[in-house]
């Protein structure tokens, strides 16, 4: 197992590694240059040799992705001039917050699109899979803005029961003081997540049910709930967990969306806000911190499956 | 006193394209404590016959009409939860594959004492005992230490056994066992039969054996039910069966097997009828070479033989089938001597990821001459297939040599060994899986053609059309995508393919092996027609004993990575030296139910690991004559007749082979 994390871990590594040479090579190729994006458009030919000069900018490449990654190292990812405030600090404000938004809606779809997949598995072809997956294929298609807004207009204005602004406060306990706020958004955020989910479950489960370790169980004449819950289940949802690692850029993608829609104040604002006046550094922070926890969220389900499934636990303690 | 008997049960499957009707009023019966074989090709419905009675059918799959009387009561009008009950506590079930057969995350222990804490509400710490007993009682092997385990941790074999125990633990009074051992080795399925025997005496419960292989059944069962498409055909006691058959098909189906091939094999033509369409008639009429206008037209019913025998055949048999002492068929003309592959001392090692290296193939040498069959045998794991790869050139050895018609292949550059495969080509033993399923078969033929740069495209044609015609299919099948052929057409175009170059030697891995009897006849056939058509070599790879005597002139054994005996095939078979190689021979069911294994032969135990295998003879772990010196390696030697033991069985024979007598005793 310690070789198998250690392994793990290195290809992980490797990767965050060619990711921070990405965002490098971005950053030296922008328009102007790295001054240029960083000073903005109005900086004078003087300004940006200075500054080139005090980052480093006018040495060679190799030595400038060295400083880069040094400051990197000591969680530096640069300065933005527009907020006049440090990446790392703007992104630490309103981390924790996008953090909650997605666990939420994460936590809210997987129990909602387990229960979904397995009864379309087991009803396979029959009316009820044929009505969730025309739902989530309805789900599927619509834009999350769009669906944002029917959740704003159907649940605060045609039946006023939640209010259509995300809670406003600076902290997590002040956004977590005002949970009515938060219905929406983390609602809106679930139910894509739940369509892409409840497909998954059904068609591993599908396959699971074709198992002829199913056939086996059904010969000692379990009943039909005790062979779904306590055979195919725990194997159906395996391939699960590692989509949850997979599945975090799409998630930040929505999380984009309806931070904009509600006004949420986390990352996805952020980077939305950035993204209009072009503040460089702050969208490259923003990516490569996206990046990063693909990566690391792929490494965790990884090594949750490990941890849960036999075969690969077995398999790789041993090697 | 009958156990179970089913009274004109149908048994339909709904698919898209229709009904099959899987089952048309089958009627059988099992007696308590009996073992009923019921025999048949796939598609017979021998498996939907149990499939029903354990209410396993597949999607789709229903029971039309008829009755399942189990102890006098109908399965079909019970309430569902007794239904279970009595399916789940008075039943077992074994299957076929048991590397699948078992949930792969649940511990082995918890499955097979589930129906205990189901049914019975057993604790856990009881269930736990009962599961270890059991184990121990199927001979697994430190028990309290598997119940434990998950599946993926034990081999085939051990596996089946957890299985059996997982069906005894509830006593059942019916065991069904739907063709146990056909996923596993000989040496294995021999220690399984003779297990489902003992237990059966034991827990006195009935047995229905589902197989299609009837040397199973000659030597396990008390009874025997014949199906063909979707009926029961014939019905006796084994021994009248084997020695008086009266229906046509069981006699075709008798004459199919190697082992009663006198000069050649006979086959059946043709294919099993479509179960989704009406049939009249006898359905096994269009291959019968015996049916005349009224088994076509009539419905042939069963009829009484003799007392505990049924028939449904209009013109019976009437002469009694002789079984051949094994393949005492006429030897083969000596075949030309000019020496076509010459294998010297090759190694095949893979790396085990820091763990050291499995030693797959061991020095292994041997020649195969113009026009001559190789057999190599052995279990699963020996390094048969391994040897074949890279004599085809798929894989490169580890160490050796391979010398082509004078030229060591494995010194080649790739250009070199791209001509070289026009010489040799490989047949594998699931042509579908080899095949691009969306290329016509004009296209997959043409391939290896246009890959070597073969002929203009009229010729290229011209050459395709005659291939299929040399494997007896017609040319439109040119046009067709390989998932519309069955098993055996698929096989011939494996063989057209890998003829398409005009190659001197065929590697064939196991090209018969997943065909029916009936099937595997007629690929055998053609594989020995077209040899002596074309003067090919073949290099042919089984695990089937008697498959690779009826091809073979010479056979080599092999055990763990090395050649343990090589010698011509009649002597292999028939004067074994080798104690492995007599082991495999006995294992071998027998069609001939006077035919009794000798018990001192059964090798026990369980492969050893191919990584660090055992010094030494190889064999020696598992050997019954194995002593000091066996810790040592014994060379290769011997005239034609080659074995690796520091004691032979016997002294090589005379070169005058011929009628030794069968088996060791
Ligand atoms: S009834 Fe006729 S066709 Fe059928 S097996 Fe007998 S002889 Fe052949
Ligand atoms: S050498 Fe020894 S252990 Fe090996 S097969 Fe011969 S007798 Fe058995």
């Amino acid at each position: 197992m310690a070789r198998y994390l250690l392994t793990r871990l290195g290809q992980a590594l490797v990767i965050v590694v060619l990711v921070t040479l990405i965002t490098f090579v971005i950053l030296h190729f922008l328009p102007g240059g790295a001054a240029r994006a960083i000073l903005g458009k109005e900086a004078t030919l003087e300004q940006i040799a200075a500054f080139n000069h005090e980052m480093g900018y006018d040495r060679p490449l190799w030595e400038q992705y060295a400083l880069y990654l040094q400051r990197l190292v000591h969680g530096d990812l640069g300065y933005s001039f527009q907020l006049n405030q440090s990446v790392a600090e703007a992104i630490s404000q309103r981390l924790p917050k996008t953090m909650l938004l997605s666990l939420a809606s994460t936590a809210l779809a997987v129990v909602v699109a387990i229960p979904l997949g397995v009864v379309q598995a087991v009803r396979r072809n029959k009316w009820p899979d044929y009505t969730i997956n025309a739902l989530s294929l309805l789900a599927y298609a619509t834009p999350i803005f769009f669906m944002g807004l029917m959740m704003i207009i159907l649940f605060s204005q045609v039946w006023p029961v939640l209010p259509p602004e995300a809670p406003q406060g600076f902290t997590l306990g002040e956004v977590l003081a005002d949970p009515a706020g938060l219905v929406l958004p983390t609602v809106t955020l679930a139910v894509l997540t739940v369509a892409v989910y409840s497909r998954y479950v059904r068609s591993s489960m599908v396959d699971n049910l074709n198992e002829n370790y199913v056939r086996t169980a059904r010969s000692k004449g379990l009943s039909e709930g005790r062979v779904i819950v306590g055979h195919t289940l725990r194997n159906g949802l395996f391939p699960v967990i590692t989509l949850l690692g997979m599945y975090l850029p799409a998630l930040f993608s929505g999380a984009l969306v309806v931070e904009r829609l509600f006004n949420y104040p986390g990352m996805g604002l952020l980077f939305w806000q950035s993204a209009l006046k072009r503040d460089y550094p702050i969208l490259l922070g923003v990516t490569l911190l996206i990046s990063v926890a693909t990566v690391l969220g792929a490494l965790v389900a990884d090594i949750l499956y490990a941890a849960v499934d036999p075969r690969v636990r077995l398999k790789a303690s041993r090697s | 006193m009958s156990l179970l008997r089913l009274v004109d049960l149908s048994t339909d499957i709904a698919l898209r394209r229709g009904a099959v009707h899987a089952l048309d009023h089958v009627n059988l019966e099992v007696r308590q404590g009996e073992t009923l074989g019921v025999v048949g090709e796939s598609g017979s419905g021998k498996t939907m016959t149990v499939l029903s009675v354990m209410g396993l059918l597949p999607p789709g799959g229903r029971v039309v009409g008829g009755q399942i009387l189990f102890d006098g009561r109908d399965l079909l009008a019970m309430k569902p939860e007794e239904l279970r009950r009595v399916r789940g506590v008075e039943m077992g079930m074994v299957f076929q594959d048991p590397l699948t057969s078992l949930n792969p995350t649940m511990r082995i222990g918890a499955q097979v004492a589930e129906p205990l804490r189901v049914h019975q509400g057993v604790g856990k710490a009881e269930a736990r005992e009962r599961a270890i007993e059991i184990l121990r009682r199927v001979g697994m092997p430190r028990p309290e230490k598997i119940v434990d385990d998950y599946p993926h941790q034990l081999s085939g074999g051990m596996r089946q056994r957890v299985v059996i125990a997982m069906a005894l633990i509830r006593s059942p009074r019916l065991l069904i066992a739907d063709e146990p051992t056909t996923a596993l080795d000989v040496t294995t399925q021999r220690q399984i039969l003779e297990l489902i025997d003992d237990l059966r005496e034991e827990f006195k419960m009935a047995v229905i054996l589902v197989t299609h292989d009837l040397g199973v059944i000659a030597s396990r069962a008390d009874r025997v039910a014949v199906m063909y498409a979707g009926r029961v055909v014939e019905t006796a006691t084994t021994e009248e069966l084997f020695r008086a058959p009266r229906h046509r098909y069981t006699e075709a189906l008798m004459h199919a097997l190697p082992e009663s091939a006198q000069g050649k094999l006979y086959s059946i033509p043709g294919l099993p009828p479509d179960l989704s369409r009406p049939l009249t008639g006898c359905r096994f009429a269009p291959r019968c070479r015996h049916a005349t206008d009224a088994c076509r037209t009539t419905d042939v019913q069963l009829v009484q033989a003799a007392e505990e025998h049924l028939y449904a055949c209009l013109h019976p048999v009437t002469e009694p089938v002789a079984f051949a002492p094994r393949g005492a068929g006429e030897p083969r003309e000596a075949a030309g001597s000019g020496t076509i592959l010459s294998v010297r001392e090759l190694v095949k090692e893979y790396d085990a990821g820091g763990k050291g290296r499995v030693s797959a193939v061991a020095g292994v040498s041997f020649e195969v001459k113009a026009g001559e069959t190789l057999g190599i045998v052995g279990e699963s794991g020996c390094g048969k297939s391994t040897v074949g790869r890279l004599v085809a050139g798929l894989e490169e050895p580890t160490g050796g040599q391979i010398v082509l018609d004078g030229t060591d292949i494995a010194g080649l550059d790739r250009r070199a060994r791209r001509r070289m495969h026009r010489e040799v080509q490989l047949m594998f033993q699931d042509s579908y899986a080899a095949m691009n399923p969306r290329m016509r078969i004009d296209g997959i033929l043409t391939e290896p053609l246009e890959i070597q740069r073969v002929g203009d495209q009229a010729a290229r044609r011209a050459r395709v059309t005659r291939l299929l015609d040399q494997v007896g299919l017609p040319a439109r099948a040119l046009e067709r995508y390989p998932h519309e052929f069955s098993g055996g057409q698929l096989q011939r175009i494996g063989l057209a393919r890998s003829l398409a170059l005009e190659p001197r030697l065929i590697v064939a891995d196991e090209p018969v092996s997943a065909l029916d009897v009936s099937i595997q006849a007629q690929v055998l056939n053609l594989m020995r027609d077209l040899q002596s058509e074309l003067g090919l070599s073949y290099v042919f790879i089984s695990h089937d004993l008697s498959v690779v005597d009826y091809m073979a002139d010479r056979i080599a054994v092999m055990y763990l990575g090395k050649l343990v005996e090589i010698g011509p095939a009649s002597q292999v078979v028939r004067a074994a030296r080798h104690p492995y190689t007599q082991a495999l021979i006995d294992a071998v069911p027998s069609p001939d139910p006077g035919h009794a294994p000798s018990p001192a032969t059964a090798i026990r135990g369980e492969l050893p690991s191919a990584l660090n295998p055992p010094t030494g003879c190889r064999f020696r772990t598992r050997c019954p004559l194995a002593q000091e010196i066996c810790a040592t390696e014994p060379p290769l030697q011997g005239g034609p007749h080659q074995v690796a033991c520091h004691f032979p069985l016997r002294p090589e024979a005379a070169v005058s082979a011929g009628a030794a007598p069968a088996g060791a005793g």
